[in-house]
């Protein structure tokens, strides 16, 4: 095999990897008296909901979502979600946490809660409620391993769907300042001739950038 | 003298032979899943009383076992005794100002003069749940207390029956004993929330409680 065939197949198997299906997504937001100076020496708290009995809001989402802040910017201090919910036992566990803003005056009474968060410094927290599934799948693929080599064959297809809601509680005012929605779609693919291809459509990721995005301009004051 | 090739040949397959008896055999043991887990430290304010606990041998090495129903499923061995212990003594030396605890029940015969009541709980059903049962993608656990607050003397104060539940999604490369050990320690959590938050609503309880904040101090720690 010359070099230059050599190249050109390394460049073909490159392009395919990087490939990635097509995403469909929307975000509406609406917020009020965003802080125009940003959040300052504040803290920021982002927390997924998990009383739903059917789906729990992915941690790492909400990982994800603290990372695209803190990577864009990197002032802004939030709590991890785990720290939070240790220190705060057992006010924030599924079947305890707050539904409402009004329900962090109650907890606030307790003398207890109210030095965490005060030692915490919270101004916001914000609620991530949603999940990413699996809608559709189809195709079918064989693999098998012989004593000259190994491979597959097939085609395979499947669809994933996320809706998420970020929303956003003011702590000193104990009310909520904002809604963020995002709803996203997309196909993946994976064509197999020997190697299995995969082309996967990033819809978590697009969700998780999404809502990232709207949050950085409300935290921020950079954006 | 060196192996032949024949010999080499008899190796490998000997080899191959006792690996696959070992991955045969490994199907058929049970899956044992230990819960062991620290628990965080709870924020709430102590009720001045002191409260005596009696965990029975039972609950200390409480054991569920669920034997398959068909040749095909492996049996479950569920080990939540240490982390009850633990789960309950961090719960209730955060919840009221002394803790006193029992190695044997309270009775007429054997009065514990140091206390002011006696918590006995007792574990009276675990289930679970996983994806090959209810075809969901999440591993669930139930756990069912029935608690038992008593005088001194062992003379019932309050009964109640209290649940607690947990899920964990299903991740990849995670073995299914892991997820349900993860589900059991949302379920304990869950546990310790429920008595913390919402114990003073069974009325015996509360009317205990105000009975004996109102006319009492904590006695001397014992412990």
């Amino acid at each position: 095999m010359t070099p230059s065939k050599l190249t050109q197949i390394i460049g073909l198997v490159g392009l395919l990897f990087t490939l990635q299906g097509c995403v469909t997504a929307k975000v509406d937001e609406m917020t009020y008296n965003p802080p125009e100076a940003g959040v300052g020496a504040s803290s920021v708290v982002l927390l997924g909901r998990r009383h739903a009995s059917n789906y729990d809001t992915e941690r790492d989402f909400v990982q994800c979502v603290r990372n695209h802040i803190q990577g864009k910017d990197d002032s802004i201090d939030i709590v991890e979600e785990a720290q939070f919910l240790d220190a705060l036992y057992p006010w924030f566990e599924p079947r305890t946490a707050p539904m409402h803003p009004g329900a962090i005056r109650e907890l606030l009474a307790q003398p207890a809660v109210a030095r965490k968060i005060q030692a915490l410094d919270t101004q916001y927290m914000i609620w991530i409620d949603g999940n990413t599934e699996r809608t559709d799948a189809s195709g079918s693929m064989t693999c098998g391993v012989g004593p000259t080599g190994a491979g597959c064959f097939g085609f395979g297809t499947w669809s994933d769907e996320s809706n998420y809601e970020a929303v956003i509680w003011d702590f000193s005012n104990q009310a909520e300042v904002g809604r963020i929605n995002t709803s996203t779609s997309g196909q993946s693919y994976m064509p197999a001739v020997v190697v299995p291809i995969p082309i996967i459509a990033p819809v978590q990721g697009t969700a998780c950038d999404g809502i990232g995005e709207q949050l950085l301009q409300f935290l921020s004051a950079k954006y | 003298m060196g192996l032949t090739t024949i010999d080499k040949q008899v190796s490998s397959l000997r080899a191959a032979v006792l690996a696959l008896c070992l991955f045969l055999l490994s199907a058929c043991g049970a899956n044992q899943v230990i819960v062991e887990s620290q628990f965080p430290q709870p924020t709430l304010e102590p009720i001045p009383v002191t409260l005596g606990v009696y965990f029975s041998e039972e609950f200390k090495t409480h054991t569920f076992v669920d034997d398959p129903e068909n040749d095909t499923e492996r049996s479950w061995v569920v080990e939540t005794g240490t982390a009850q212990v633990n789960l309950w003594q961090n719960i209730l030396n955060a919840m009221f100002a002394k803790v006193v605890y029992l190695d044997q029940p309270p009775s007429t015969d054997a009065p514990t003069s140091q206390v002011q009541a006696v918590l006995i709980p007792t574990i009276s059903d675990l289930q679970y749940a996983i994806p090959a049962h209810t075809n969901t993608k999440v591993f669930e656990l139930w756990l069912k207390y029935e608690l038992a607050l008593t005088n001194n003397t062992g003379q019932p104060i309050a009964d109640w029956v209290m649940t607690a539940y947990g899920k964990t999604p299903d991740a990849f490369m995670q073995s299914n004993q892991d997820a349900v050990g993860a589900a059991a320690i949302v379920a304990l959590r869950d546990a310790g929330a429920n008595f913390a938050v919402n114990y003073p609503k069974v009325p015996a309880v509360n009317a205990w409680i105000q009975d004996s904040t109102a006319t009492t101090s904590p006695l001397e720690d014992t412990r």
